[in-house]
């Protein structure tokens, strides 16, 4: 437990030293100012939307780029030849993606509360933001696995958003029916979209239970299948060890 | 391989990586040692490749261990910083500790190790200790140049004719240069074995 309390702290200092927490604060008021422009029914709307946005894409992001940080400078394979474990090593990544999102739910729910009076189920967003930032951190370190360096990882992540986050929002915007839109429920997009507007909205119950259920399967199917079995190849490659 | 955080400080590199050991020792005397006390608080990345390795040797020896995994230790480094580091591994096998040193290095080998292993293709060509290894690829002569009426002569005894008369006639009656064992070096043993297994 001290050891990933460290793990966490040297992720949060090289996150600032490495101007990566300089890039996700300029986002992150962006998002705040975004917000301040918009009257109380928009942001009903569209804090969900930032939420989504900041929990999956600056995550998968965010967690690609320190993935190929360390690879590029072989601390990987230090870190690996210490005590910790490779689940301490990802279990650390996980929870400085969470802090990061948190950051982002607590200055946008302060930001709409203080400035718009506007209020919304606090535990729940914050259950949502946290499962959905898991799982995108789990999938993050799943494009690093298969990209090749940093470029590549975007094409991946391009493709993501495009397949399968794209529908989501247009269904969002009324661009896509209903009809077709119940089905993209199996999207993890859609499940965290879902989970998201509960917090703001009436959603159906079953819908929420089966986001959050969903959500944590597959992270957990992720972990397991994908990330465990590949771990110790994924940061031996290219080092000539 | 240098291997650090670019964008930490040599010093805020080594404090992490010391925060993950239960047993651990003080850097300070370390990286006096090798040089790095006065740069402990610059960048890793601005560091030279030499400091880099310094740096990675001090790394390693952070958890008090018993055993060194070293991979070509002193290359690219000056030969003052090379000695010191060399001293502190043959301090450190001195201290009862194991050191596993991969080198192309030969004359580093020669110097530190105890048991060399000569791997071509995945496959352990050859193990001894270096003097063995010499004595099984040296020729067991001496050989002895003079010279005589203006011209250098060369002249090679086996070691069992060194013990003749003959030998010791040499020595007081001819103007003696140079006189050399035939002992091999580990680089040529290296090329021998490696270089057969490889083109022969």
């Amino acid at each position: 437990m001290a050891r990933l309390g460290i793990l966490v702290k040297g992720e949060l200092d090289r996150l600032k030293k490495y101007n990566l927490f300089t890039a996700t604060t300029v986002v992150l008021l962006l998002w705040v100012g975004m917000t301040w422009l918009l009257d109380a029914k928009e942001i009903t709307a569209f804090v969900p939307l930032i939420l989504l946005m900041d929990s999956t894409m600056m995550t998968i992001v965010l967690v690609g780029a320190t993935l190929f940080y360390e690879k590029k400078e072989h601390t990987i394979n230090s870190i690996l030849v210490t005590p910790v474990r490779e689940a301490e090593y990802i279990l650390a990544k996980v929870i400085v993606s969470v802090i990061n999102s948190l950051i982002t739910v607590i200055a946008l729910s302060a930001t709409v509360y203080f400035l718009k009076s506007v209020t919304f189920n606090f535990a729940l967003v914050t259950a949502s933001v946290v499962l959905i930032t898991v799982f995108h951190t789990l999938l993050g370190i799943c494009f690093a696995y298969f990209s090749k360096n940093f470029s590549s990882l975007l094409v991946n992540f391009m493709l993501y958003v495009i397949i399968i986050m794209l529908p989501t929002v247009l269904a969002d915007l009324g661009v896509i029916g209903k009809g077709i839109a119940q089905f993209f429920i199996i999207l993890p997009p859609d499940a965290a979209s879902i989970i998201l507007k509960a917090g703001f909205e009436t959603v159906d119950l079953w819908k929420v239970i089966f986001g959050f259920t969903y959500l944590a399967a597959l992270s957990l199917a992720l972990y397991k299948y994908i990330i465990k079995p590949r771990f110790n190849d994924y940061a031996m490659r290219e080092t000539g060890v | 391989m240098p291997i650090s955080f670019s964008k930490l400080t040599a010093m805020e590199n080594l404090e992490f990586f010391q925060r993950l050991y239960k047993n651990t020792v003080d850097v300070e005397p370390l990286l006096k040692r090798v040089g790095l006390w006065d740069d402990r608080h610059k960048k890793a990345g601005e560091y030279s490749k030499g400091m880099k390795i310094r740096l990675n040797f001090v790394r390693a020896l952070l958890n008090n261990p018993k055993m060194l995994f070293l991979d070509e230790p002193t290359n690219g480094i000056d030969p003052v910083n090379g000695k010191i580091m060399k001293d502190m591994i043959r301090e450190f096998q001195d201290q009862g500790g194991t050191v596993f040193l991969t080198s192309h290095i030969m004359s580093d080998v020669d110097e530190l190790c105890d048991r060399v292993a000569f791997i071509v293709n995945g496959k352990l060509q050859e193990e001894n200790s270096p003097r063995n290894l010499k004595l099984k690829y040296g020729k067991r002569l001496v050989k002895v140049e003079y010279r005589e009426n203006g011209d250098v002569i060369t002249q090679e005894f086996t070691m069992d004719e060194i013990k003749t008369p003959k030998f010791f006639e040499l020595l007081k009656t001819k103007d003696i240069e140079t006189l050399h064992s035939g002992e091999t070096t580990l680089e040529d043993i290296f090329i021998k074995v490696t270089g057969v297994a490889l083109h022969g």
